[in-house]
């Protein structure tokens, strides 16, 4: 069995002085695997990425990423190999696209300016969110959407091999969700270890490996996408107005 | 990328070369008209009225007025907030207590010297460590955090200075105003060094992490997970803008609106690029109050109006033109 990804163990987490927003919770992600991380508002979704990100110091319990305790990692050489796409990022920002999506590059080159190369994967990364026609405008004047997508393919341009994104979707038009998230499968495809809080769950159904329900502190359901499909139950830990139905032309997901 | 590379390399230069500029020719700007041949001949009094008087107040106008904008890009991209100023965090007001309880006990030197200076730089310090330990919570510190302490120690110390200024006499209350108001004199060549130097070492060590700046302005877990670390560079920038604003303060007295209004105008310009932005805010800062210095000087001569004034008389006002003409984000 190879090292997982991520390896998180009984991990608690509580504000200051405050009642438990994660408690036990226990996963290992693997290499390709994509998971929705899903659950009502205030189920800790955002909380179990910022754990896993370093971002916020479990009160008990353990995250390893590639097998190493996320404490042992120095900063720069953590921002390598995993990315984090927080929830709420400023808008009103008088930057150009390129130059935020060049962001990525920044623990990859202590350079003052970034090389030829940081370009040219920024540039990439840019192209498979289709924002490269809006490189040059700055990150004020662009819709949510489009800025999403910008702060998306900063992520990318990381070259991480886990991607953490908190609600990647959100601002995006139905045809933008479906690419984010194929660009998200994609990197998965590709060997990198992937979770994404979504609340869309036929964007989850359709394009993510397994499905993480979070309620109660903890981890309700944990599915691969496959087996969601045949039993519907997991989908009672958020909504009892959702049910899943199988029609002839595949299974559909139907709010009441 | 190319294109930007060029345009970055025209503001750069040019912001560059108004400087060499204003230094070469503002000391010529006086209200005594400097007759030629006695300078050629180095002759006094045109010969020392250049050399000790214009040439330092102007070199005194182009590193306080870099210093003062300079630290006024860095708060504002540590902090998030487009009317961060150098004096938000309290280390200047801080730095304008000691200088007042200076002026008010009439200490005219300090153990060697001068009472003003110290009194001004033992206020910042105190000042700092006091924000840093009223910011720190649980062994974190955030920038929200710092701004609030900072504002909560400066209208602390602003209550003091007023109270000061209303306990004193008529002739320390009169010197407390003035230097209240800010403005540039001429210095010691040996102070002007000291100062020069020190400005120019903070704020190369603050430009040589723009791109960790960069970072902070979209915000600390964008910074923190992209291989920043966070609390140093919140504590380094925040000491190294508090370096130079104080040790400007001690100098100059509060100058107001080069550190607001230089690096808010050139970001509506030159986008928030820290790389680019922060070089031509000290280069640009410094011309500007140079420049207003010496209008200051000539304009009511032989009365003289302090820099400060004129900063926020020219400054003021021009901030809202740009607002009504919506250049500025």
């Amino acid at each position: 069995m190879s090292v997982p990804a991520l390896r998180v163990r009984n991990v608690a987490w509580r504000a200051p002085a405050g009642p438990p927003v994660l408690d036990g919770v226990t996963l290992d992600v693997h290499a390709g695997e994509f998971v929705a991380v899903m659950g009502r508002n205030g189920a800790g979704k955002s909380t179990l990425l910022d754990v896993i990100a370093g971002l916020r110091r479990p009160a008990e319990g353990s995250v390893a990423l590639a097998g190493r305790a996320l404490d042992e990692w120095h900063p720069t050489e953590r921002a390598r190999v995993l990315a984090h796409l927080p929830q709420m990022l400023r808008a009103d920002l008088s930057m150009r696209a390129e130059a935020l999506v060049l962001m990525g590059r920044y623990p990859h080159a202590a350079r003052w300016f970034e090389s030829e190369d940081d370009v040219r994967i920024a540039h990439e990364a840019m192209e498979r969110c289709e924002c490269l026609d809006f490189r040059q405008r700055m990150v004020s004047t662009l819709s949510g959407g489009e800025r999403q997508r910008v702060y998306l393919a900063s992520c990318l341009a990381q070259q991480a091999s886990v991607l953490l994104l908190d609600e990647p979707a959100t601002f995006l038009d139905v045809d933008q969700q479906l690419q984010c998230f194929s660009v998200v499968r994609g990197e998965a495809d590709r060997g990198a270890a992937c979770m994404a809080v979504t609340h869309d769950v036929n964007l989850a159904l359709t394009f993510c490996t397994r499905l993480v329900v979070l309620a109660d502190r903890g981890i309700a359901r944990d599915v691969s996408a496959e087996a969601a499909l045949d039993d519907p139950s997991w989908l009672r830990a958020f909504s009892a107005r959702v049910s899943l139905e199988r029609g002839p032309t595949g299974t559909w997901v139907r709010y009441q | 990328m190319l294109m930007r590379r060029t345009s970055m390399t025209t503001w750069a230069g040019g912001s560059a070369a108004l400087f060499v500029a204003a230094a070469c020719l503002l000391p010529f700007v006086g209200p005594s008209t400097l007759d030629w041949s006695h300078v050629w001949a180095r002759q006094d009094p045109d010969w020392s009225i250049l050399l000790e008087l214009r040439l330092t107040r102007t070199l005194l106008g182009l590193f306080a007025g870099g210093a003062l904008a300079l630290a006024g890009a860095l708060f504002q991209s540590m902090l998030r907030d487009a009317l961060a100023t150098p004096y938000t965090l309290g280390v200047s007001t801080g730095a304008s207590l000691g200088a007042v309880l200076a002026i008010a006990f009439d200490w005219h030197t300090v153990a060697g010297v001068g009472g003003i200076w110290a009194g001004a730089l033992a206020g910042a310090s105190l000042i700092l460590f006091v924000v840093m330990g009223a910011a720190t919570r649980h062994g974190q510190l955030s920038s929200s955090s710092l701004l609030l302490a900072g504002i909560a120690i400066n209208s602390v110390c602003g209550a003091l200075i007023l109270l000061v200024h209303g306990l004193t006499g008529i002739s320390q209350s009169f010197a407390i105003s003035r230097w209240l108001i800010g403005g540039l004199d001429a210095v010691e060549p040996r102070t002007l060094a000291v100062y020069v130097a020190v400005v120019v070492a903070t704020s190369a060590l603050v430009m040589r992490q723009a791109r960790q700046w960069n970072l902070l302005a979209i915000g600390e877990a964008w910074a923190a997970t992209r291989g920043a670390q966070v609390r140093r560079a919140l504590t380094t920038g925040y000491i190294a803008g508090s370096v130079l604003a104080a040790i400007t303060v001690a100098l100059t007295g509060p100058i107001g609106f080069v550190g607001l209004v230089v690096p808010h105008l050139l970001r509506g310009r030159l986008g928030g690029d820290d790389r680019l932005l922060m070089p031509c805010a000290f280069l640009l800062g410094g011309v500007l109050l140079a420049s207003c210095d010496a209008v200051g000087r000539t304009i009511l001569a032989p009365a003289e109006i302090p820099a400060g004034a004129i900063t926020a008389f020219i400054g003021g006002p021009h901030l809202i033109w740009v607002i009504r003409r919506g250049g500025t984000r």
